[in-house]
């Protein structure tokens, strides 16, 4: 039986899959908001359903900072820089959309191995949706030049191994969360600023131009 | 309260008043002062564990030294105070010498990044939660990025972009890991679970097995990323390279330790569990691998500050068979040697290439023409980096090599042999190159006592380090 926690992960796993299928920037930081918010919201039904107080914070500032936040951020990043779309790199969207759905099948598979949840969060689904992401996350990173992409498909590998940490085991200790959190958003400052950077001496944010200092 | 309070109040005071400050031979000395006020603190802190014979000094439920910490933490801070105690004099001479005044608010920006980054440093070690351990290395690299982009220029940008993003996403990795070792401790061992060091370490034989081994291999891909094992390291040459000399001191002699000390406590953990064979093998192979293939890096390089990052690289090799040993002691041993002479090193290479005015190695001629001083003392470091009796490390990694022999780790021993030769041999080529013949163009220097006050000290310390272990090898072996 699918539990309501089980359907939000899962629907933001599918959402970060179609989310590969675009290289339109303010879409896909609008996607990955969305995304984001679907986590949230299944953070909040996991701490009804285990009474847990800590975690009703969490979903609070994940819904604040990670889903409103940081995809307003980015966005004002790209519309200051008047970057709209992504070049892509390696293989076309489509496909790497295809590639990312059939990573998503293939986190059932390996995912099936692992200890039921002692604590009885969800289980199965939730691990799968988390890798899910982590494989759509590397995905992400890897068929996008501009350093924004780059960003985001960071945020993307984050937000399953945060998936994977909820339905697995809870949640990590409030504090740890919260340090987590903390981390995270000064990351997306730092690069966002290093952008802004990069825009200026470069006069483009194509990271994989970068290539100077190999050897 | 009151630990959080003497552990952070320095930096931060330090950091506030480096962003605030207009006046900056006063922020110079005010920075060497709260530094080794730091130095101060954390022997404070540590003195029950190094000198008082305890095993372990609580603050916190959360935060803890025990003795391996608390010699990290004390070796961290020392090489912070004396990068730091150096760039004031850097900072002075990179406009006295090449003409390019630094601009003060690049050096105030890079005084504050590098309190902070310390500070993260400090947390690494005192924290007694797998957790809090993340978060803190997580910080190191925010915090260190200001120091790789210092220059400005394009080359800096590109390296720490590079920083940023590999570290980052190798770390989420390590974070992955830690996420799976927590789930392993709600099987039974902690309800609710647990990522108190101490706590797992107290019931690691009830977490479950399959977790726990998960949770180590993504550990160690995480923070083996972050300590620039191979095939991960790509980000480190480029950040060694780039950032000022004082920087590069502290990322090799300090940072990679906190990402191998990050190791060891997960290692720690698996090796009281029944499935310890992963954590012996694997990162004792793993390291031989990386010290090889620095090694052979080793042989091809044309930047001078790139030549000791690949020897850094090649030294956490050589930690991480410690580590996979199971010996604390050795891997001290050996990242305090290393530690000492490579710090020395980076600050007399920045020195170098103030001189020369370029990082090519194939430009850097004559040295001991140029300045004897600085000659013999590289040539005095580089000696003790590359192990050569009697300096400190000869002694570390001959006990290592010992060591794994008796673990019957055929192989790495042999893979480490090569590696030490190879790279013994590629540094001494580079540096008679850098030691002898005759410079290519006219260089400007002018020799003042204070540029080689520190590394002169940090040479004597690696000499007294090698003199007094000397009767580790020769009395018992460990």
């Amino acid at each position: 039986m699918m539990s309501p926690i089980d359907l939000c992960v899962l629907s933001a796993a599918v959402l970060a899959c179609l989310m590969v299928g675009s290289l339109h920037l303010r879409l896909n930081l609008w996607m990955y908001g969305a995304t984001t918010m679907f986590i949230a919201l299944a953070t909040a039904m996991t701490a009804q359903a285990h009474a847990e107080i800590s975690l009703i914070y969490i979903a609070l500032l994940i819904a604040a900072l990670k889903s409103a936040g940081i995809p307003l951020f980015l966005v004002w990043t790209s519309e200051k820089l008047n970057v709209h779309r992504d070049v892509g790199a390696m293989i076309p969207p489509p496909l790497a959309m295809h590639l990312s759905i059939g990573l998503f099948a293939l986190s059932f598979i390996l995912t099936r191995g692992l200890p039921a949840p002692e604590m009885e969060a969800t289980g199965w689904y939730g691990a799968a949706a988390g890798i899910s992401l982590l494989f759509t996350g590397l995905v992400v990173m890897l068929t996008r030049r501009l350093a924004i992409g780059q960003i985001l498909g960071f945020l993307v590998i984050e937000n399953g191994i945060y998936v994977f940490a909820l339905t697995q085991t809870l949640g990590m200790p409030l504090l740890v969360e919260m340090g987590v959190l903390l981390d995270m958003l000064v990351g997306v400052m730092v690069s966002g600023l290093l952008v802004f950077k990069i825009q200026k001496s470069f006069e483009h944010i194509d990271v994989a131009q970068l290539t100077s200092l190999k050897e | 309260m009151e630990f959080f309070a003497s552990l952070s109040a320095f930096p931060i005071l330090g950091a506030v008043m480096a962003a605030g400050s207009s006046r900056i031979e006063q922020l110079r000395r005010l920075v060497i002062i709260i530094i080794w006020l730091q130095v101060i603190v954390a022997a404070f802190l540590c003195a029950p564990v190094l000198a008082g014979g305890a095993a372990l000094v609580r603050f916190t439920p959360d935060f803890a030294v025990d003795r391996i910490s608390a010699s990290f933490l004390m070796l961290t801070n020392f090489v912070a105070a004396c990068s730091l105690s150096h760039s004031p004099t850097f900072f002075r001479n990179e406009g006295l010498i090449t003409g390019k005044t630094v601009p003060p608010e690049h050096e105030r920006l890079f005084y504050a990044s590098a309190l902070l980054f310390v500070l993260a440093m400090n947390f690494v070690f005192v924290s007694d939660n797998l957790g809090l351990l993340w978060v803190s290395i997580e910080a190191t690299t925010l915090f260190s990025a200001g120091l790789v982009y210092f220059s400005r220029d394009k080359h800096a940008l590109e390296a720490t972009w590079k920083y940023l993003m590999v570290c980052s996403v190798g770390i989420a990795f390590a974070l992955l890991g830690t996420i799976l070792i927590f789930a392993a401790s709600q099987h039974g061992a902690v309800p609710g679970g647990s990522l108190n060091v101490r706590q797992l370490l107290g019931c690691a034989k009830q977490l479950e097995p399959k977790l726990l081994e998960l949770g180590y291999i993504f550990c160690l891909l995480g923070y083996g990323t972050k300590a620039g094992i191979f095939p991960l390291h790509t980000w480190l040459p480029d950040a060694h390279s780039e950032a000022p000399a004082p920087a590069s001191a502290m990322l090799s002699g300090a940072l990679l330790n906190c990402a191998l000390f990050a190791i060891w406590r997960v290692t720690e953990l698996v090796r009281l569990t029944e499935h310890h064979a992963i954590c012996e093998t694997v990162p004792v192979f793993w390291g031989a691998l990386t010290a090889l293939a620095a090694g052979f890096f080793l042989v091809h390089q044309y930047g001078i500050k790139r030549l000791w990052a690949y020897s850094s690289i090649e030294n956490v090799g050589i930690m991480l068979v410690a580590i996979g040993l199971g010996s604390p002691l050795l891997f001290f041993l050996q990242a305090l040697n290393h530690s000492v002479a490579k710090v020395a090193l980076f600050l007399l290479s920045g020195n170098i290439i103030q001189y020369y005015k370029t990082k090519d190695l194939s430009q850097i001629r004559g040295l001991l023409q140029v300045s004897p001083t600085c000659g013999i003392l590289f040539a005095i470091c580089a000696a003790a980096v590359t192990g050569m009796p009697p300096f400190g490390a000869f002694i570390a990694e001959w006990l290592i090599l010992a060591k794994s022999a008796d673990a019957m780790q055929g192989i790495a021993v042999g893979m480490l042999l090569i590696a030490l030769a190879i790279s013994f041999v590629a540094v001494s080529i580079h540096v008679s190159k850098i030691l002898w013949g005759v410079p290519k163009h006219e260089v400007a220097q002018q020799e003042t006592f204070s540029k080689y006050l520190i590394p002169s000290l940090l040479c004597l310390c690696t000499i007294i380090l090698g003199l007094t272990a000397l009767p580790l090898i020769m009395v018992k072996p460990i």
